[in-house]
């Protein structure tokens, strides 16, 4: 959405003289961002989630966070990083009917602003409720001056413009601010020319991009795109991986609940669509070494183990789901079983059976954790060292 | 040291064969003087036949595509006698073997078209029909000295957003003689390199499908934007020199197949958005001083970084050569070709695409042999025409190396026999058969043992 067409639909009663400046939406949005006062317990503001330190991913390692007024509500899925989101693209079925981009795991969203509204009003994050209530903690707060300013004196007293206008904002700092897109890894200076990758990172690349290995580049391509513009590792479509069920969220407490991503339950328009039931967005893998928690239900803590995961998931599923009385492993678990057969088992490394060797050995799987950590924000040649926090805006 | 003994030996030699030469030389010039008695006696009739016949045109212009390397000796041609190569006006008319169809005096179109049916022996399921291509030509000449060609092509039989079909501008250049001999393009216009590029034609070669080497090494049809310059001497030599545009090594793709199935066909811009900093020559040749014979080759080469900036390309350079031959004894069609590409510079940005399924190719060759029979003939247009060709390339035939044995192994060489027939039911209207035999099979790149079906025209 234009700048243009927000400020016409802000516009409302009172003209905005003049528009704003990206810089000054920007800063705004940078305020906004970081103000557990709009939250209902007043101590969640999207930075708490979104940690800018922890390349604006969850600095803990719970597989949900809770919010709510008392902070005791308990989400539904891992906190994705928001870094590179500015260059994600909206939600559609490429011609060959694959599903493609869209924000959140789910695409549902499809834009940032679109995006930024949930957290504001879900009962399990700021819990607001509606549009009023949030604007009205805008009224109060610190910068609310500021927003006038931007917006029109009587931009609080039109509830819906103004939570319009507070999303836009935060859209323009996601957008512009470098800390959100800094292409300051390893990698990126590798690719530069700038840095040699090591032989150990050399080796988890060139796993990393073979089809006959890791295939991992097939869903999170590695190389410049057409424009130039460096990788995202994520070519912004949904992949159906068969994660394992995770008991520590507290939604699979209830045996007939599944998240299923595209077809529900918390996306509605596709629910029809059982062919897509169970896929996820396949996210950037820029700064993957820095998540607490690994995939849509966290159920990884450790990104070796998410590796090993995908290599030995189907030649050794007994690893990695829980058995039945039988002793018959449930693979497959956290989808319906009339729903297991969307599950990907067709492409590397997934082609595999019990019984074969995994596509990658445990060496390889080293190389490869090697390699996904160049892709680390903050990289500091000097040290050889990597750290989100270094690309943030100093005070 | 031992070069000046030998140079004087080759100056005595040719001192003591001086005399006998010099007779030679004299009975020659005196069959040149009659031959060129003979030639200005037939332009002489071929003006006042000209003036008989139409509307004066505009002279005589600037010579096809075909004419420009002499290449065009095709196999319609072989066959019997094609409908006369000028129009009624007496104007070369585009195309190789058709005649084209005048619109006035000064403008003509004409076109040619392809369908296929590729049937893989071992899985019929992929059998597939095609209309390949079908084109429409023009050609307008605005003075005696000047015209202005273009080739519209549609691919696939439908070209939309959701279709794989394609609409493009094969070529469309300005064209001026500045002597009766040579002249200059400018705009888009066909690498003169190999024996089908410039002359793609399917009544102008043997088999349903263009042969591998001059599609996947020599990336036919491959045009480039720029200035040219032709012409032809005396004694048989056409030339065709020029400057433009060239592959992007920037646009390269490790992931995806198409620089395995022919490397400048992956990179090529067809003027389209050309990126352009970077320019690249050619020069190419064809003697045909014996009838029959023709004997030739050509070079291309140039820089195909184009500035990107955001790989390591800059230093790359691509030189592809080739040379050939044909030879048409009788109903006999003998041709052979070779042409080899090497891209400079390559491992730093292979470094970038390791392990990736197609890194860029230091090296890639390609060459075939092939035989013709016009074996039956039915009245002057008819004709039946068994060949055998016999190909052997690698689009990946080295890589720069990488560090720690990471780098690619070389691609294994294709083999293909190609056995079939062309059936002229006239010189234009053209229907195939054929078998190939591939030495290894790849989905992928399309190798896989087939029966093909082709009809194609040209007017």
């Amino acid at each position: 959405m234009s700048l243009l067409a927000v400020l016409a639909l802000i516009g409302g009663g009172s003209a905005v003289a003049v528009a704003p400046s990206t810089s000054a939406l920007a800063e705004l949005g940078r305020k906004i961002f970081a103000d557990e006062s709009l939250s209902a317990s007043g101590r969640m503001s999207c930075a708490t989630c979104h940690d800018p330190k922890f390349a604006h991913a969850q600095n803990n390692a719970l597989p949900v966070q809770s919010g709510g007024a008392n902070l005791d509500v308990p989400g539904f899925r891992s906190v994705p990083s928001l870094r590179y989101l500015n260059l994600n693209i909206p939600f559609f079925f490429a011609s060959d009917g694959t599903s493609t981009g869209g924000f959140n795991r789910d695409g549902r969203a499809n834009t940032l602003i679109e995006q930024a509204q949930r957290p504001f009003l879900a009962a399990h994050e700021m819990a607001n409720g509606d549009a009023a209530a949030v604007v009205d903690k805008l009224g109060r707060a610190s910068y609310a001056d500021e927003f006038r300013g931007l917006f029109g004196a009587d931009v609080f007293a039109r509830a819906d413009d103004a939570f319009l206008a507070a999303r836009y904002a935060l859209a323009v700092y996601e957008a512009t601010a470098p800390e959100f897109r800094p292409f300051s890894s390893k990698f990126d200076r590798f690719l530069q020319g700038k840095v040699k990758l090591s032989a150990q990172e050399l080796r988890g690349f060139a796993w990393f991009n073979s089809p006959a290995k890791g295939g991992c580049a097939g869903c999170h391509p590695s190389t410049r795109a057409p424009n130039g513009e460096p990788p995202l590792f994520t070519d912004y479509t949904y992949d159906n991986l068969g994660v394992p069920r995770n008991a520590q969220i507290p939604a699979n407490a209830d045996p007939g609940y599944f998240d299923l991503g595209l077809c529900g339950p918390e996306r509605t328009d596709l629910a029809a669509r059982r062919d897509l039931c169970g896929a996820f967005k396949v996210p950037t893998l820029r700064n993957v070494a820095t998540r607490k928690v690994i995939f849509h239900n966290g159920y990884f803590a450790s990104l070796r183990e998410a590796i090993e995961f995908y290599v030995q998931r189907d030649t050794n599923p007994e690893k990695w789901y829980p058995l039945a009385a039988d002793g018959s492993v449930q693979k497959f678990n956290d989808v319906p079983a009339l729903l297991a057969r969307n599950v990907n088992t067709s492409e590397v490394p997934y082609n595999r059976h019990p019984g074969e060797a995994p596509a990658l050995s445990e060496l390889e799987i080293d190389d490869v954790v090697a390699f996904l950590g160049t892709l680390t924000d903050g990289y500091d040649p000097v040290t050889d060292t990597a750290d989100p926090a270094r690309d943030l805006a100093q005070p | 040291m031992q070069r000046k003994p030998l140079a004087l030996a080759v100056l005595l030699s040719c001192a003591g064969l001086a005399p006998a030469a010099h007779a030679d030389e004299a009975k020659l010039k005196a069959e040149v003087e009659a031959l060129r008695a003979e030639v200005a006696e037939l332009r002489g009739v071929v003006r006042e036949m000209q003036a008989q016949r139409a509307p004066a045109p505009a002279s005589p212009v600037v010579a096809t595509p075909a004419a420009s390397t002499g290449v065009a000796v095709a196999p319609a041609a072989a066959v019997a006698a094609a409908p006369a190569a000028t129009t009624a006006a007496g104007q070369p008319v585009p195309g190789t073997g058709g005649s084209g169809v005048a619109l006035g005096a000064n403008t003509s179109f004409w076109g040619y078209g392809q369908l296929d049916y590729n049937r893989p022996t071992a899985r019929a399921a992929d059998a597939q029909a095609d209309l390949t291509r079908a084109v429409i030509g023009f050609n307008h000449v605005f003075d005696e000295a000047t015209r202005v060609y273009g080739e519209i092509e549609w691919e696939h039989a439908i070209a939309s957003s959701s279709d794989q079909g394609e609409t493009e501008i094969e070529q469309l250049y300005v064209e001026h003689a500045l002597a009766q001999n040579y002249g200059v393009r400018v705009g888009l216009t066909l690498v003169p390199l190999g024996l089908l590029n410039e002359h793609h034609e399917p009544s102008n070669f043997y088999g349903v499908e263009r042969n591998f080497v001059e599609t996947a090494i020599i990336p036919s049809t491959w045009r480039e934007g720029g200035v040219s310059m032709y012409g032809n001497t005396d004694w048989g030599f056409n030339w065709n020199v020029g400057i433009g545009t060239g592959p992007n090594l920037g646009a390269w793709d490790p992931a995806a197949d198409e620089g395995r199935i022919s490397p400048l066909g992956s990179i090529h811009q067809e003027l389209q958005l050309a990126k352009a900093r970077d320019p690249s020559v050619y020069a190419a040749g064809n003697w045909q001083g014996i009838p029959g014979l023709l004997v030739g080759g050509g070079v291309f080469t140039g820089k195909i970084g184009q500035g990107d900036a955001t790989l390591p390309v800059d230093k790359s350079r691509l030189v592809l050569g080739e040379a050939h031959l044909r030879w048409q004894p009788g109903p006999f069609d003998i041709s052979a070709l070779y042409t080899r590409g090497t891209i400079s510079n390559t491992q730093d940005l292979n470094l970038q695409f390791l392990g990736q399924p197609t890194p860029v190719p230091k090296s890639f060759w390609g060459g075939y042999v092939q035989g013709a029979w016009r074996a039956l003939e039915w009245g002057s247009d008819s004709s039946l025409a068994p060949f055998l060709r016999y190909e052997m390339f690698n689009t990946g035939a080295s890589y720069a190396a990488q560090p720690l044995g990471l780098g690619t192994a070389p691609l294994p060489t294709q083999h293909v026999w190609t056995l079939g027939a062309n059936y002229y039911l006239n010189p234009n209207v053209v229907f195939k058969v054929d078998y190939q035999k591939f030495r290894y099979e790849d989905l992928v790149l399309g190798y896989g043992d087939r029966f093909d079906l082709g009809l194609g025209y040209q007017f």
